[in-house]
């Protein structure tokens, strides 16, 4: 990689702080995101409601759910995928006024259908606090099929639906809330270059 | 910058202290069209030194067979307020400056909140024209100090319907903006034209609420500030300026014939900016422009509101 040179669109994760002006806490994590939610409530338990969503697809990674309850009683919304997790998130956006403070923290599979879903209530991608925690993995969207692969670690990566080799380039686009994916071998079929886990 | 020259049609005087002037081009042709929340910059000779002021485009925006634009007299005008009120008739003459919109709808905001305040009226206008085009939900809030200052409110109910709500100040009190800010769905935006106190406290309460600075647009027309003389030294023009106490800088050094850049000239836009290279004393700036950053660095002004309390500066200009 070229020093000096960075993309622009590519995301910068933070850490999630506690924004105080605001009228409402929204919160939504996933598997090791719950370190990020229990880091939050040992800074402070807001004095503002909070509304908690938690993405636990086994019991194991519950365990930082529960640490919460215990420490603030705070009601934490368990959910077991990502669909269910979403259609619960939209039934309490229906019900969020301006104000609210949106974070969200997990790995890009999580964030990014996160900051889709509250685009479409209009809560810009800018003002979402977003900590990326467990793997580094990230999602690609395949210009060619038009798909989005979940959980890419390696640069060469062969698309899942429609079978080409894909360099993953450094370009983010919001709207997919994917890094774009491009058939490697286009100008030589068959050239193509070793895969590297470069997301671990 | 280019300029366009028309000839007023009407003037009509619509609540006290407030003139309603309507521009058509000069040569009859159909002026450019504009979007909602548009000004231009106003031109006039006024004892043989050109005065800008910047106004508001009331629209309709689908109206591009004439500019519809009000003045609010000011009582501690510098000029340009009374000119417009004392010497502006059918017929006069006037160059402005081709539309420019840094006060427009945000179009993927889910609803729309328009705060005005007296003359901030004006941008709403046009903004209004464009809204009920494109059929977005809005609510437009006009307060003002008593149903004489009531400017346009026929025109805004016909405009608006129901989504208008009128304030005047000696009926019902002020606008109470945490209320109003309060209980918004997400993905509104709000808008607010009106006095500084109105402007600065609308914002101080939309960041305590937790509004984020994006969706929060707001418009002020500054008047330059007045203040003691001094000398600015134009490097690059190799030239010298006395910036008298009641002129801008900018209007000092157009005076002398410098061709400095200007867009709004009302310290929101950044146009005008320029490096200050030196300055024996201290800055004193009235923009909305600048980062908190910038002013402790010192090293940029924008000269059409801000200026000095120095003997001497020198910009690269």
């Amino acid at each position: 990689m070229e020093r000096g040179y960075s993309i622009k669109t590519k995301p910068i994760y933070g850490t999630l702080v506690w924004q105080e002006n605001a009228t409402h806490h929204f919160l939504v994590v996933a598997g090791e995101g719950g370190k990020a939610l229990l880091k939050l409530f040992q800074q402070m338990v807001p004095k503002q409601a909070t509304t908690i969503f938690y993405l636990a697809e086994d019991d194991a990674s519950k365990k930082y759910a529960d640490t919460v309850q215990k420490m603030t009683g705070e009601t934490i919304t368990i959910c077991d995928s990502l669909e269910s997790l979403l259609d619960s998130v939209k039934t309490a956006l229906e019900n969020c006024y301006m104000g609210t403070q949106f974070y969200v923290a997990g790995e890009e599979g999580l964030i990014w259908p996160v900051a889709k879903t509250l685009s479409e209530f209009g809560v810009d991608d800018r003002n979402v606090f977003k900590e990326q925690t467990g793997s580094l993995a990230r999602r690609v969207f395949c210009v060619h099929c038009e798909t989005i692969n979940e959980n890419v670690h390696h640069d060469i990566h062969q698309c899942g639906t429609c079978g080409l080799n894909l360099i993953v380039r450094d370009h983010f686009s919001r709207h997919w809330g994917a890094y774009m994916g491009f058939m490697v071998d286009g100008e030589t079929p068959g050239e193509i270059p070793a895969a590297q886990e470069v997301y671990p | 910058m280019s300029a366009l020259k028309v000839k007023v049609t009407a003037v009509e005087e619509v609540a006290e202290h407030i003139k309603h002037f309507s521009l058509a081009a000069l040569d009859g042709k159909p002026l450019p069209y504009f979007s909602g929340g548009s000004h231009v910059v106003v031109s006039m000779d006024i004892n043989g030194r050109t005065h800008r002021n910047a106004y508001s485009l009331m629209g309709p925006t689908s109206d591009n067979s004439q500019y519809q634009i009000a003045v609010r007299k000011q009582e501690k005008s510098r000029g340009g307020s009374v000119f417009m009120h004392e010497n502006v008739t059918p017929g006069t003459e006037l160059e402005i400056s081709m539309p420019t919109n840094l006060f427009a709808i945000h179009r993927l905001a889910k609803k729309h909140i328009l705060v005005a305040g007296g003359i901030g009226i004006t941008p709403f206008l046009s903004q209004i024209t464009d809204l009920n085009r494109i059929g977005h939900d809005y609510e437009l809030h006009y307060a003002y100090r008593s149903a004489e200052h009531a400017a346009f409110r026929e025109q805004i109910e016909a405009l608006c319907g129901d989504k208008a709500f009128f304030y005047p100040e000696n009926e019902t009190g002020r606008l109470n903006i945490t209320e109003l800010l309060s209980k918004q769905p997400l993905g509104s935006h709000v808008y607010v034209c009106g006095p500084d106190p109105m402007v600065n406290g609308l914002e101080l309460i939309a960041k305590q609420l937790g509004w984020p600075s994006t969706a929060v647009h707001s418009e002020k027309f500054l008047a330059p500030a007045s203040g003691e003389p001094f000398t600015v030294s134009l490097l690059q023009s190799n030239t010298e300026v006395v910036i008298p106490g009641d002129l801008s800088m900018l209007e000092a050094m157009e005076e002398a014939g410098v061709d400095a850049p200007f867009l709004c000239r009302g310290g929101a836009c950044g146009r005008c900016e320029v490096e200050v290279v030196e300055c024996d004393g201290e800055l004193v700036h009235h923009d909305d422009y600048l980062s908190d950053a910038e002013r402790v660095a010192a090293n940029k002004i924008l000269p059409c509101v801000s200026r000095a309390n120095c003997s001497r500066m020198v910009i690269n200009l």
